[in-house]
């Protein structure tokens, strides 16, 4: 039985309840209290409370996001498999960490009726002072505007897999665009690229780049790539995470000097999830 | 046993964190960070920094952390 979240300190008191107990204590629940807010306000965020372990589970169009807090890694087997969610809804979960400590984890996940769905790797690129712009021809990058969110959306939910790499709610867009972290570059007033990011003082991260099919080999994406670095140009350390899978973005990345730090983001699904 | 700057040192090697007032703001440290640090803190002190104490106020700066460890059985 899981009950709706109504309040942060609820979640503080439930990491607590764990933390209280613990022998070894684990979690994956690294929200920003802004984030906890935001589920909460907008009903997403519920949890189960167990003797030695409490799980949160946030609901993402239709599926179920697994975040726990457990004394030790088992009390995360034995009460994660007492949570009939996980056997009966679409869940998926992520395991943040170095490749090396993540498979004990991993196991006790397993054991539980996940199995391992994508991997995710973290790239990092130290800020430079006088960024100078990346060539891109007469394409110009603007910042989006209220009226561009819903095909924004539409855009990063064509090229992205909800399961593996978080995408945002129209709310989340609405904000971000209103903080001016989207940048878009528009053919004929239609959004053909865009820049999804989070600054947060000397640090930015890239949530989402991405050019709709029609326009690849137009340098949209490079345009948006220069203006971003323009843009954030206090920024000193710049972090994105990229499917391990896709080389083809690696790549690119790797061209505006992102490299691997060794952090990685393990998805995991439970049997519902094709 | 390590100073509560030294710990911070070795998460983020790229940041002074002498010169900041307010880690979170500045991005010094972001979530998954936060928890390291709390880990580390935890095993470096022999502590439990409890769930309820882990909001950003307590981490703004080497002072509210080192307030936070004192309040919690820390020797520093």
């Amino acid at each position: 039985m899981i009950s709706q979240v109504h309040t942060v300190e609820e979640v503080l008191e439930g990491i607590q309840h764990a933390k209280a107990k613990a022998t070894d204590f684990r979690t994956n629940f690294f929200p920003v209290q802004a984030r906890i807010q935001a589920w909460v306000s907008h009903g997403e965020l519920w949890r189960a409370a167990r003797e030695s372990a409490t799980f949160f589970l946030r609901k993402d169009r239709d599926f179920w996001h697994f975040y726990f807090c457990a004394a030790s890694p088992m009390a995360l087997e034995r009460e994660a498999a007492t949570v009939a969610e996980l056997k009966t809804e679409r869940v998926v979960t992520d395991l943040v960490g170095r490749e090396s400590e993540l498979s004990d984890p991993v196991a006790s996940l397993q054991s539980v009726g996940f199995r391992e769905y994508a991997r995710l790797r973290r790239l990092v690129r130290a800020g430079r002072a006088g960024e100078s712009p990346f060539a891109t021809g007469d394409v110009l990058a603007d910042w989006a505007e209220e009226s561009d969110c819903a095909s924004l959306l539409r855009l990063i939910e064509s090229a992205f897999d909800p399961y593996a790499e978080q995408l945002p709610t129209l709310y989340e867009v609405e904000a971000a665009v209103r903080q001016q972290q989207v940048l878009v570059v528009k053919y004929n007033r239609e959004v053909a690229g865009s820049l999804f990011f989070e600054t947060q003082g000397f640090a930015s991260t890239v949530r989402f780049w991405v050019v709709a099919e029609e326009y690849r080999a137009l340098r949209v994406g490079s345009a948006l790539m220069s203006a971003y670095f323009k843009s954030q140009n206090t920024v000193r350390r710049f972090t994105l995470w990229v499917n391990a899978c896709n080389t083809n973005a690696i790549q690119k990345y790797g061209h505006y000097g992102y490299a691997p730090d060794g952090l990685v983001d393990h998805v995991l699904a439970n049997q519902t999830i094709p | 046993m390590k100073s509560v700057a030294e710990i911070l040192k070795e998460i983020r090697p790229e940041f002074d964190f002498t010169n900041s007032t307010d880690f979170l703001a500045d991005g010094l440290l972001d979530s998954f960070d936060m928890m390291v640090l709390v880990s580390a803190l935890d095993k470096n002190y022999g502590i439990s920094i409890p769930g309820t104490d882990i909001v950003p106020e307590n981490f703004q700066n080497l002072q509210t952390i080192e307030t936070l460890l004192c309040k919690n059985g820390a020797r520093l």
